[in-house]
């Protein structure tokens, strides 16, 4: 109780609920932008949580990320393209609605339901991350192995379009993570006799030059977009919501689960959350038949899961330090540049900082109503900030924020090496966040893996004697061979 | 695009190979057992794995009819979106370039100059007007040095002018 008590005080305190407002307002802007993500939002907030207090720090990515997965519905609405990934799923119904004149209604079901979502999402990370962490206090080195690898391999199983092509890519970071000196003899590997790789390859510009500079390099190659943008009103946006919700209440929690499920399990975001509900609304659906042209429920559904799944990405990674989309990958950087280990400890050692993020993502989401509507009202005009100006202003904060990390000029060649990889990679339909990921999950596992060896004198066995081991590696071993069954099945059927 | 999937596989089969290669020298733990070369030749046999199902699945689209190309300049309208479909790759090597500049230069010339001349440069490049361009780089490098320097206390490289 008591650390219930201080986190809540720790909040309210001056300088971290000011971050909370001011990261909400930067939340907001980005996720209203199309073509700048929640997750480029994060990596260049990096910088400036270095300097911060590690409550405040880790709020201002949870009310952040929680307002940008929001603000995507409102360019999704207004003119068909949507500001974050994960709001794509319902864009083509949340245009119909508009063209139809219903534009208020979409924009205020969206503000309502992404909230309630949110809310869902906190209730389930604040009640199931304590209890799964006393789970994890048994953990051994085998069994954060196989959780290492399980997180990798489903971030290759759900990553979009070619899983061998996300197989690469998390590869090349687990790759990256094995630059600098190893951990069984300390000999130096793939440095090639440069004293700044003896480091390795520092995690905080990597992930800036991947989704910050090859996103600038995207966004500069295109031609400019000139929208028209219809004005909304706000008066009455939230006319008819609560309707809605006695309506589709059932709706509402069906995608909230999905949302908070889809957010622990490791890899997956706000995106899948958001297409996984979608599909099950519309399988349930008695009005099958308006998804894609106009389905207010299609929108409460989406709507609902993709902000339940950011507080669920939290719980993988702060109970084992293994993240559960990019946001939460970039989370881990920072809980370790704070000096906080993620995993059982910390709830132990620090709860009162654990409580205060619960409470942060309480409060992010009852700011996103007022918020939401701010941003309504202010949609057109920033719909029209010239990308021209914006984007080299974004890339000055990334080479300034990477340089600030290490005061170190090779954190900036680092920025642009992996910005260049990163703009490759998805040129050819290669997706970049298992880059990150395996990055991050990289050390554990390699780490656990050899400790694990060394200390079963080179026993492969013994990762499967363990109940929890035997689980974990099982459940991996299946989803290997899921991509493999599934070919198999498609054949079958074709052959039929 | 099937050709990307070639060279992309094609790549990766190198890099795959060089790691095995680039782990030889590296010593192995008491007992002979494998030490720091056993993460990375793992590594570079499933790069050299699905390199290989890349360059299948290549191989089985170009078997496919191709789509319906579009238009390199084409405009596409979508709802209230006009859309030029036109790529300019120069601008994203000038992304990298200006990087590069800034990285040599910034030791010499400051932070403010360096960071306001990339800023610059690229603002023009991407058809702001000049003045205009000036203005906002100016006003933005101050920004960025104001908050990085004096709020952050960030060592910010100075160059000979101490900005």
């Amino acid at each position: 109780m008591d650390a219930v008590l201080q986190g809540l005080g720790m909040l309210f305190a001056p300088q971290n609920f000011l971050t909370i407002v001011v990261c909400s307002l930067y939340g907001l802007f980005v996720g209203s932008i199309p073509g700048l993500s929640a997750t480029l939002a994060a990596s260049l907030l990096v910088p400036f949580t270095f300097f911060m207090e590690p409550l405040a720090a880790l709020c201002s990515i949870v009310s952040m990320s929680a307002m940008a997965i929001f603000a995507g519905d409102i360019p999704a609405a207004l003119i068909r393209i949507p500001g974050t990934p994960s709001s794509a799923a319902y864009t083509q119904d949340s245009f119909a609605l508009t063209k139809q004149g219903k534009a208020q209604m979409v924009l205020g079901t969206d503000i309502i339901f992404s909230a309630i979502g949110g809310l869902m999402g906190a209730i389930v990370l604040m009640t199931s991350a304590p209890l799964l962490a006393e789970v994890a206090m048994k953990f051994s080195t085998f069994e954060y192995f196989w959780l290492a690898a399980l997180g990798l391999s489903a971030t290759v199983m759900v990553s979009a379009g070619s899983q061998a092509k996300g197989a690469i890519a998390m590869c090349l970071g687990l790759f990256l993570s094995t630059i600098g000196v190893d951990i069984t003899l300390g000999c130096p590997r793939f440095t090639f006799g440069n004293v700044d790789l003896l480091n390795g390859i520092s995690f905080i510009p990597a992930m800036i030059g991947v989704f910050g500079i090859s996103e600038v390099m995207r966004n500069v190659s295109d031609r400019q977009m000139d929208f028209a943008i219809a004005k909304v009103k706000t008066k009455g946006i939230f006319t008819g919501v609560g309707k809605l919700i006695k309506k589709y209440q059932w709706n509402m929690w069906r995608s909230g689960i999905i949302g908070t499920i889809i957010g622990v399990l490791p890899g997956a975001g706000a995106d899948i959350a958001a297409w996984i509900a979608y599909a099950a609304s519309k399988r349930a659906s008695k009005e099958k038949e308006l998804y894609g042209k106009g389905s207010i429920e299609a929108i409460v559904d989406s709507g609902t899961a993709n902000n339940a799944c950011l507080a669920g990405d939290w719980v993988p990674a702060l109970v084992f330090g293994i993240p559960g989309d990019s946001i939460t990958a970039v989370v881990i950087g920072v809980l370790f540049m704070k000096g906080l280990r993620p995993g059982p400890m910390i709830f132990e050692q620090q709860p009162e900082i654990l409580y205060g993020v619960y409470f942060a993502f309480i409060l992010a989401n009852l700011l996103m109503v007022p918020f939401g509507w701010l941003a309504v009202k202010t949609s057109s005009q920033m719909l029209r900030v010239p990308k021209k100006i914006l984007i080299p202003i974004i890339m000055m904060f990334a080479i300034t924020g990477a340089f600030a990390i290490n005061n170190d000029v090779f954190d900036i060649i680092t920025l642009g090496v992996l910005g260049i990889i990163g703009y490759f990679m998805e040129r050819n339909d290669y997706p970049v966040a298992p880059i990150v990921l395996g990055l991050v999950l990289g050390p554990i596992l390699e780490q656990n893996f050899m400790m694990s060896m060394i200390k079963t004198d080179w026993n492969l066995t013994l990762f499967f004697v363990r109940p929890i081991s035997a689980i974990l590696g099982g459940a991996t071993v299946l989803m290997w061979g899921f991509p493999f069954f599934m070919a198999f099945l498609e054949n079958t059927k074709k052959k039929k | 695009m099937w050709s990307k999937d070639y060279i992309g596989g094609v790549f990766f089969i190198v890099l795959g190979v060089l790691i095995w290669v680039g782990t030889s020298q590296l010593p192995v733990l008491p007992g002979g057992h494998p030490g720091p070369s056993l993460f990375p030749r793992v590594l570079g046999t499933l790069f050299i794995f699905f390199s290989l199902i890349v360059i299948l699945e290549g191989w089985r689209k170009s078997k496919m009819p191709p789509p319906t190309p579009i238009e390199t300049a084409e405009e596409l309208r979508e709802g209230n979106v006009i859309i030029i479909a036109e790529k300019n790759h120069f601008n994203s090597v000038l992304v990298i370039i200006l990087i590069a500049a800034f990285i040599a230069a910034a030791k010499y010339l400051g932070f403010i100059i360096t960071g306001g001349a990339v800023l610059f440069i690229l603002m023009w490049k991407l058809q702001v007007k000049p003045i205009k361009a000036f203005i906002i780089s100016a006003l933005v490098i101050c920004f960025i040095y104001s908050v990085f320097a004096k709020i952050l206390r960030v060592p910010l490289p100075q160059g000979f002018l101490w900005w």
